[in-house]
């Protein structure tokens, strides 16, 4: 008896070891016990009260607390409050997405949306490196919003009507405005002029379990043309068998296509992306839980501060400069006169830190995009004063 | 096995082995070698052309596709330490070398002293020298490289050819074959002659550091990698002879702390050297110490009472209401009743477990004292780990976890063998139990894990786990999914075990019987050694499976080897599309670490007899 009792024990024993030996970084609960931890300000939710001791999920409290929300907005109960508390942004990025959030060698995030992640935090913690990049599938990067694992998504989300209701996520302004485009060989008789109509009868391959097979279907049924439609695992063997022959077209989002006819067009080949218009719609930008308008005001406004400081041409070499002799509305979102920040629940100089630390729009896409071969000039991506659409309301 | 004669040059004399073995016919010279094996008759010639040549097609297939011009090899090397380490900081790398540093002083120690490895004759090493240069040539003159990166190679690949010779018409033939040098000299050689050439070969020196990237081809590699290996080869090899030189009665005292020491190793780099915990010395002094002297002194004098001999039924009642003391410290934390030290719950637990194994060691006062003396080491262990585990880390790091690459591939793997161990043996123990409810719950368990792919309990854990957890808990996902993989690779091992204990004869049970052992003495001393010898070879299979099959957690979102190589690194600007270069190394990485667990496992047969007896 015992013994059969013992091995049953050990066994628990075993996995309690084990879920406490590895949940040590996140398991406040064995920390706070003792009662030394003082540096710990949720303590107050560990002592057993069910519901609201979830300070961490603004996207999943929405269902029960609806008339709560203004009391939130005011006593600061919101994500944005979570994040300061922490003194960390949780910031849901990709890990491998071309020139908008990659490993660099050395091991840090670096991207397009890698940087907008660190804007955020220096608007909301003032250090643009107070983030910790969490690299999310496609496949969980919603849930990991919706169980509060996540602060903010940069992940070059595609903003939906299903994703905006359905889903349960909100959409910030739209940073990048990308189209699934097709790359061919010039020397099979395609130019940059050609049309979906062109490719009637080639090979045209892109990476499984994505939108942009369903587009290439729908374009190519709308054109009234056929093609064979080879998909593979992901883009890097997309791409090889497009170099070997394989394929005589590929499709997929035009940054992406951009980034590979920069690195890998071989010589001697000239590779064309077309059509001019893309065939479908890809505006990226930030993804959050939905029902926190303080949240959603916070990473709004941050893109918006960005846009507005490349619009009067303030870089982040000439920030004080700008605060000292700028314009008005530059003076007021910088945080000198009539700043609105504090009503916002930021400190009043969290824009210019935004802008000093991470730069306005136009760096932050050159700094990542330009060497992949991605400019703004003439794109959708262009400030609406030269013809595209990034665009943002007046700070006042 | 046991060598008298220490000594670095070559071991003269005949092994006992090598004695017991049936004479040999005298070894042919290479050309006539290869007319009796390879061309004997006209249709054993045919099959040799025709499979040569499909072989020789595959090699040239491999040697032009990775000397090929298109391939960028630069982004797989300066991407090196991104594979290996991920993003560890780089201001404290100094901590990554010293946990290379420990692993290669236990090598160097342990082989030294138990004086590992086999004997290997002169004459299978003049092949060895000998098929290595003609493949080397052969595979050169296929390749795609210019004539200065072929003559190169061709002078390698001779002079190892001309080695081989050397050694097998310098020695003649007797000679060649009951002459034996030690493995251990072999491997450490090789290590040497590797690092050595770190120094001298221009692999190329390719680094990012600070942002800057360095592209030099033609030189020597960067002195952060060469440093930090030459100090490693001169650890293991000094090592190494400083466990063959040391005195029989030092040998004896360092074999336990030595075999402590590899039990614990994963703890101690993981969580101590690379963790670095910032000790807060006040409370370690007020509440940990004292706390961990309790458990230690409380808990002994209670299991010296314990196991008096003629206690009976108090002992075991004892036992059982520590064991539900314990239960309702646990319960407590689960509800959030009142707060206490894991530790302290975790202290209770072991005593209960302790308690209730008493009343084995009832008998003389040495053999209470073993308990005793047990549990103290026990409690400081479990104590010293909880407490640096608990303690937060200097390193800046951002992210769930502080390892990646390599690190996290072998972390991931290690962890899960480690848990999934004992975690197996008693789910074996419980499906082969007397008790129905043990065997079903057991059976329910194996079999509900066994029928469940692993990429799904992987992504289960990963995604689902925390929406499971009390408010407040949540788990990091690396926990999350070394808990699931600990899980499935437990059903697995349950198996294997389970087959070596049913390989235990009726009469092993009634001799233990007879001899009056307790049910857990003849589990512990008879059935399960037996068992476990037998299982060796399924448990090293399922080692090595658990080694490749972490490459699964780059499915989740983990950046191990597979994920680094496979998504991050194409994915940099820099090195668009670098794929298949990263696939090739880290097939080579996996290979080299799945290839010594199977060499070792065959050692390890040998040693312990299996399939002889």
């Amino acid at each position: 008896m015992t013994m059969t009792l013992k091995r049953l024990l050990a066994l628990l024993a075993a996995l309690t070891l084990l879920v406490a030996a590895c949940g040590d970084s996140s398991d406040d609960d064995s920390a706070d016990g003792g009662g030394d931890d003082a540096g710990q300000d949720d303590g107050g939710s560990d002592d057993g009260d069910s519901d609201d001791g979830d300070s961490d999920d603004g996207g999943s409290d929405d269902g029960d607390s609806d008339d709560g929300d203004e009391v939130e907005l005011t006593q600061g109960d919101g994500v944005l409050a979570a994040v300061q508390a922490r003194g960390e942004l949780n910031c849901g990025v990709s890990g491998a997405a071309v020139a908008f959030s990659t490993l660099d060698a050395e091991g840090n995030m670096v991207g397009f949306d890698a940087d907008y992640c660190r804007a955020v935090a220096a608007a909301v913690l003032g250090d643009a490196e107070a983030v910790n990049f969490v690299e999310l599938t496609a496949a969980e990067r919603f849930t990991a919003v919706q169980t509060g694992d996540v602060d903010l998504l940069m992940r070059n989300t595609t903003w939906t009507q299903s994703r905006d209701t359905d889903v349960g996520m909100d959409f910030g302004p739209t940073t990048y405005y990308d189209g699934q485009q097709l790359m061919a060989r010039e020397g099979d008789g395609f130019s940059n002029a050609s049309g979906v109509a062109d490719i009637d009868g080639a090979v045209v391959c892109t990476n499984a379990g994505t939108t942009t097979e369903q587009n290439i279907s729908d374009a190519a049924a709308a054109a009234g043309i056929s093609i064979t439609l080879n998909t593979f695992e992901d883009f890097n063997i997309v791409t090889e068998n497009f170099i070997s022959g394989a394929c005589d077209i590929i499709t997929t989002d035009g940054s992406g296509l951009v980034g590979r006819k920069a690195e890998q067009q071989p010589d001697g080949e000239e590779w064309v992306i077309f059509p001019a218009t893309p065939i479908s719609k890809e505006p990226l930008g930030p993804t959050y839980g939905q029902n926190d308008s303080q949240w959603a005001d916070v990473i709004n406004w941050v893109v918006y501060a960005t846009i507005i400081a490349d619009e009067k041409g303030v870089t982040s070499g000439d920030v004080d400069d700008a605060l000292a002799n700028g314009d008005a509305e530059i003076v007021r979102l910088f945080g000198g006169e009539g700043e609105l920040q504090s009503a916002m629940g930021l400190s009043a100089d969290a824009f210019f830190q935004v802008i000093s630390q991470v730069g306005n729009y136009d760096e932050i896409y050159a700094r990542n995009l330009n060497p992949v071969g991605l400019t703004r000039d003439g794109s959708a991506n262009a400030a609406w004063t030269a013809g595209g659409l990034i665009f943002a309301p007046p700070a006042r | 096995m046991e060598n008298s004669q220490p000594s670095l040059t070559i071991d003269d004399g005949v092994l006992p082995q090598a004695a017991a073995l049936p004479p040999e016919e005298p070894s042919l010279p290479p050309g006539e070698w290869i007319k009796k094996n390879l061309f004997s008759t006209p249709f054993n010639a045919v099959l040799t052309v025709v499979f040569g040549a499909i072989a020789l097609f595959f090699i040239d297939l491999f040697v032009d596709f990775v000397f090929s011009e298109e391939r960028r090899w630069n982004g797989t090397a300066t991407n090196l330490r991104l594979l290996m380490t991920q993003g560890y900081p780089e201001s404290q790398y100094i901590r990554i070398w010293v946990s290379v540093g420990f692993l290669a002083a236990l090598t160097g120690l342990c082989s030294g002293i138990w004086n590992a490895g086999d004997a290997v004759s002169m004459k299978r090493i003049s092949t060895w020298f000998m098929s290595t240069g003609a493949f080397g040539i052969i595979a050169i003159a296929l390749s795609p490289l210019d004539t200065g990166g072929k003559t190169t190679w061709f002078i390698a690949s001779a002079v190892s050819l001309a080695i081989g010779l050397a050694l097998w018409y310098g020695l003649g033939d007797q000679k060649r074959r009951s002459t034996f040098v030690r493995t251990p000299y072999l491997i450490y050689g090789a290590i040497a002659a590797i690092v050595a050439s770190l120094w001298v070969v221009p692999y190329g020196n390719y680094t990012f550091s600070d942002g800057v990237l360095t592209n030099e081809p033609d030189s020597i590699v960067a002195f952060t990698t060469r440093w930090p290996w030459l100090v490693m080869a001169f650890i293991l090899i000094g090592t190494y002879i400083a466990g063959r030189f040391a005195p029989a009665s030092a040998a004896r005292v360092f074999k336990p702390i030595l075999i402590g020491l590899w039990v614990l190793s994963p703890l101690i780099i993981v969580w101590v050297i690379l963790r670095d915990p910032e000790l807060d010395w006040d409370h370690v002094i007020s509440t940990d110490i004292p706390m961990a002297l309790g458990f230690i002194l409380i808990g002994g004098a209670l299991l010296y009472a314990l196991s008096k001999p003629g206690l009976g039924e108090i002992g075991k009642l004892a036992g059982f209401g520590l064991l539900l003391f314990a239960a309702f410290h646990w319960l407590a934390a689960f509800f959030g009743w009142y707060p206490m030290l894991q530790k302290a719950r975790l202290s209770f637990l072991f005593l209960a477990l302790f308690a209730m194994a008493a009343a084995n060691f009832a008998g003389d006062r040495r053999t209470r004292l073993q308990l005793v003396f047990g549990w103290g080491i026990f409690m400081a262990v479990l104590h010293y780990f909880a407490t640096m585990i608990n303690t937060a880390s200097t390193l800046e790091f951002r992210g769930d976890f502080f390892l990646g690459g390599y690190a996290l591939t072998l972390f991931v793997s290690v962890m899960t063998l480690m848990l999934s161990f004992p975690l197996g043996v008693m789910l074996a123990l419980a499906r082969t139990s007397r008790l129905p409810i043990f065997r079903l719950l057991s059976t329910v368990y194996i079999e509900a894990i066994r029928g469940v792919p692993l990429i799904t309990i992987l992504f289960f854990f990963s995604v689902v786990l925390n929406l499971f957890l009390p408010n407040g808990m949540s788990v990091s996902e690396t926990a999350a999914v070394v808990t699931g993989y600990t899980l499935f690779s437990a059903a697995y091992l349950a198996e294997n075990v389970r087959g070596g204990l049913q390989s235990i004869r009726r009469g092993q049970f009634e001799a233990a019987d007879a001899l009056g052992l307790t049910g857990s003495q003849r589990t512990g001393f008879i059935v399960l050694p037996q068992a476990l010898r037998v299982s060796i070879p399924p448990l090293v299979g399922q080692a090595i499976a658990t080694y490749k099959e972490t490459s699964l957690v780059a499915i989740v979102g983990l950046n191990d080897l597979t994920r680094i190589a496979n998504a991050i690194i194409p994915a940099q600007s820099e090195f668009l599309g670098v794929q298949m270069e990263n696939l090739i190394l880290i097939s080579f990485i996996y290979w080299v670490g799945a290839f010594s667990m199977s060499k070792y496992s065959q050692k390890l047969e040998r040693r312990l007899g299996v399939g002889e007896r």
